[in-house]
């Protein structure tokens, strides 16, 4: 998992300015991450704000980025996809497999994506069809998926995979390592669903209240499996991604950024008055999970006070704003 | 809270249970209550009337602490009080029972009468012998006793779980007690029951604010009415020297004659037809709508009436029978989509958790069912949303800020009419209305009633179902009454008698 991370690069929660009329921003969350970047800025400047800090990081606030929008679209319908991690894991390693055995890379990845996108239609199926609680049904996705991997990956790490692979987790562009692309691009293409297509319409619609957008006329079944779908994809990208940065594939590479990705996901948020999730939000929230630790790390505060010091100030951000919506 | 010490002049026994005067108070610069005033008596059943919007909700929260005044003077018991909460009310006996938050529904009844701080406990272990004893005197003093003490409240009837609210309350000693609009969610049996009980506590000396919307009831009920209006107190009188009229007037500052709007609007086409349906509580119904047309449909709670629109709005499963519209037969056994393709539009019963989102804005909840005329190729045009939001609130007058405002900071009146703007957007050919007035003010009411007709008069088939009678005398052109899922009488509204109606909804065949 990454243990440095950094500002998020400039994507400013994308709204329009009649937008932000209707959704009143609570600050209290963006005031977090300002914080966060002038108190490491001040306390380590030259290590903290180089370019190579910045950079370096950014690849791996990258792949966090990815997974959580994945978790943001289910979480737009009102639910929760715990699998999203070992989702990743599992497509990561049946790819980097596939490819080692001498699969061409292209199909692998193709493999990859369709392995996770298959996880999702069965979270969809699951909770959608068969009215089982998000939670309890992506949970026990997590254990059997989270077990494929170990399956896949015989335990072991898989290493070797082909020259050509490598460079969609470790070249460069204009000095901005390459992940840091895709992440923009499915962050981008997430945003434009849910704001302007029909289907994000219908997934808020969903989120807000199911009834009322059954009595509507929305699919809710077919919307909420369509938005699980949609996470599996993503999630698996991010996995696949994550093994050509790293080179390897373990069980567990991205496991890791499920509870991550909900953090994010949960301080994004804050930030509308709404308490909608959105990937606006979302993208914050993955910065101040993202500044936090490498900003720690430069500090040298240890791997273990970092987890405990992740957690407080994640609930200290939701409290902030919390609070402000109260008095306003 | 502070209490100042009373006037020694006064006598104990003449003073009022609750007393407010000049009560003012302002939400963002906006008035809420403008030197509002109330009384209560102890011993009297005192009906706090207005529409929604005229500042009732408010001046309950400012009595029960929940708000704090911007200005004014609150005696209760004949102290001036200041309450600063919620629990300083509750010391001084001042106690409001709403319809949603009463009950506890996890835990058992006699838990919930002496919940919080009458838990009867020694050294922090509960006393259950002590626990049921109390809780016990309590239901027997509200003539309850039947109702049993271990059994969890959420599986208690709705009049049975306000019965346990009331009981919780006076086991906090409560000397006046605020009812929210107690009876929306009951049967007529339970309004009678309720009514004893309320009497009861009447006759023990309690002070009792009744809120309602439903005029009969006040009239039968209460000895003194207040009547507010723009967040103002108007008028308190005895009921007995009032009409249902004046009442109405006074609310909504005008006459209330021609709450109804003329009939006249039916044609002979007929455009929903319906034949031998079967489904969830409907048993083997037939009948047509014609352009034009109000088709009232009565019956008792259970007799299939709400069945019956989920069933035409597709959202129930059909077993037998088929509905067409304009001679189109409906596909499928069910599809809340396909019956909206075919012109057939559902404003459901409960507005709150079924016709808007009320976290969503207007316009996301206008757009949600017409995402088709706002969108191309899947791809949705903001303006377009905007545009068909504001067309919704300039047609319905929707008091709002604008398109982007919260649902849920309309009134229930604003809200009922988002929901029709909705649905009214996709030029529905059959608009099915459950209940479309409940719960809101008699000046939207009106509204609503003239809008219906206006409906009418350009050609649509209306459906509404109804469990007030005048209503459904007043709004209809022809009135079906259902019994156990079939129909029961079938009679033009025009000049219908609310006892034949009546005796259609218990059953007795035509």
């Amino acid at each position: 998992m990454a243990q440095t991370t950094d500002t998020v690069p400039a994507v400013e929660v994308p709204q329009d300015k009649t937008q932000m009329s209707q959704m009143l921003w609570q600050g209290g969350t963006i005031i977090a991450l300002v914080a966060l970047i002038v108190v490491f800025g001040i306390l380590r400047p030259a290590a903290f704000l180089s370019f190579g800090n910045m950079t370096n990081i950014l690849a791996q606030v990258a792949i966090l980025t990815i997974i959580a929008a994945a978790q943001t679209v289910v979480m737009v319908t009102g639910h929760f996809d715990l699998s999203v991690g070992t989702t990743a894991t599992l497509a990561g390693a049946t790819a980097s497999a596939l490819m080692i055995n001498g699969m061409p890379v292209s199909m692998a990845i193709v493999v990859g994506v369709l392995v996770g996108t298959l996880v999702g239609i069965v979270n969809g199926i699951l909770v959608a069809y068969l009215g089982i609680s998000a939670i309890v049904a992506t949970l026990a996705t997590m254990t059997t998926v989270g077990g494929l991997a170990f399956i896949v990956t015989d335990g072991t790490t898989l290493y070797g995979m082909p020259e050509s692979f490598n460079w969609i987790g470790q070249t460069r562009l204009a000095g901005i390592p390459m992940p840091v692309f895709f992440a923009l691009i499915v962050a981008a293409v997430i945003w434009v669903i849910l704001r302007y297509t029909t289907v994000g319409r219908r997934w808020y619609a969903v989120g807000g209240n199911s009834e009322v957008a059954r009595l509507s006329g929305v699919n809710v079944r077919l919307n909420v499996l369509l938005a699980f779908t949609v996470a599996g994809f993503a999630s698996a990208l991010g996995g696949i991604i994550l093994v050509s940065r790293l080179s390897s594939a373990s069980s567990t590479s991205a496991n890791d950024y499920m509870m991550l990705a909900v953090a994010a996901a949960f301080l994004g948020m804050t930030l509308l008055k709404s308490g909608q999730a959105n990937i606006g939000g979302t993208l914050v929230g993955v910065g101040i999970i993202g500044v936090l630790q490498n900003g720690l790390n430069i500090v040298g505060v240890n791997t273990y006070i970092q987890q405990v010091l992740t957690g407080i100030i994640i609930i200290a951000a939701v409290l902030m704003s919390s609070l402000k919506s109260k008095n306003a | 809270m502070s209490t100042a010490t009373a006037d020694p002049v006064v006598p104990q026994a003449e003073r009022l249970a609750l007393r407010a005067e000049g009560i003012s108070k302002h939400f963002e610069g906006v008035a809420a209550l403008t030197e509002a005033r109330l009384e209560v008596r102890p011993g009297e059943i005192h009906a706090l009337l207005g529409e929604n919007g005229a500042g009732k909700s408010t001046l309950i929260k400012v009595l029960t602490g929940v708000h704090q005044p911007d200005d004014g003077r609150i005696e209760s018991a004949g102290e001036e009080v200041r309450f600063s909460g919620v629990r300083d009310a509750h010391h001084s006996g001042v106690v409001a029972l709403y319809q949603e938050t009463s009950i506890v529904p996890t835990i058992s009844v006699a838990e919930n009468i002496l919940l919080g701080e009458r838990t009867p406990s020694s050294g922090g272990l509960i006393s259950w012998n002590r626990l049921y004893r109390e809780a016990r005197r309590q239901l027997d003093r509200l003539n309850q006793g039947h109702i049993p003490l271990r059994r969890l409240a959420g599986r208690l009837s709705p009049v049975q779980q306000t019965m346990v609210s009331v009981a919780r309350a006076l086991a906090a000693d409560a000397r006046v007690l605020i009812l929210d609009e107690p009876t929306a969610a009951l049967t007529d049996t339970e309004i009678r029951d309720l009514f004893a009980v309320l009497r009861a506590l009447r006759a023990d000396g309690v002070g009792i604010v009744y809120v309602s919307h439903r005029l009969e009831e006040v009239f039968e009920l209460c000895d003194r009415v207040t009547i507010m209006r723009n967040g103002q107190t108007i008028v308190t009188r005895d009921v007995a020297e009032m009409t249902i009229d004046e009442v109405i007037s006074t609310m909504v500052g005008r006459s209330a004659e021609d709450l109804f709007p003329e009939r006249g609007t039916a044609t002979d086409r007929v455009v929903l037809e319906v034949t031998g349906l079967h489904g969830n509580k409907v048993k083997d119904l037939s009948f047509s709508a014609h352009a034009g047309e109000v088709l009232g449909i009565g019956g008792l709670a259970g007799s299939g009436r709400s069945e019956l629109m989920r069933l035409l709005a597709g959202d129930q499963r059909r077993t037998e029978g088929t509905i067409a519209v304009e001679g189109r037969e409906l596909a499928g056994s069910r599809g809340v989509g396909r019956a909206l393709e075919h012109g057939i539009a559902l404003v459901p019963e409960e507005r709150r958790s079924q016709g808007v989102s009320l976290g969503a804005t207007i316009q996301d909840n206008i757009a949600i069912a017409n995402l088709s005329r706002v969108s191309n190729a899947g791809w949705v045009s903001a303006s377009g949303i905007a545009r068909l939001a504001r067309e919704g609130i300039a047609d319905l007058r929707i008091k709002t800020r604008g398109p982007r405002q919260q649902v849920g900071l309309l009134s229930g009146g604003n809200q009922q009419k988002v929901v029709l703007a909705k649905m009214l957007a996709r030029h529905p050919r059959v608009l099915l209305l459950d209940e479309p007035t409940r719960g809101i003010d008699v000046g939207t009411k009106a509204e609503i009633y003239r809008l219906i007709r206006a409906l009418a008069a350009a050609g649509t088939t209306i459906i509404a179902v109804s469990s007030e009678l005048p209503e459904l005398i007043g709004l209809s052109d022809r009135i079906l009454i259902m019994h156990e899922g079939r129909v029961s009488g079938e009679v033009p509204a025009a000049g219908a008698d609310e006892e034949l109606l009546l005796s259609y909804c218990y059953g007795r065949k035509a």
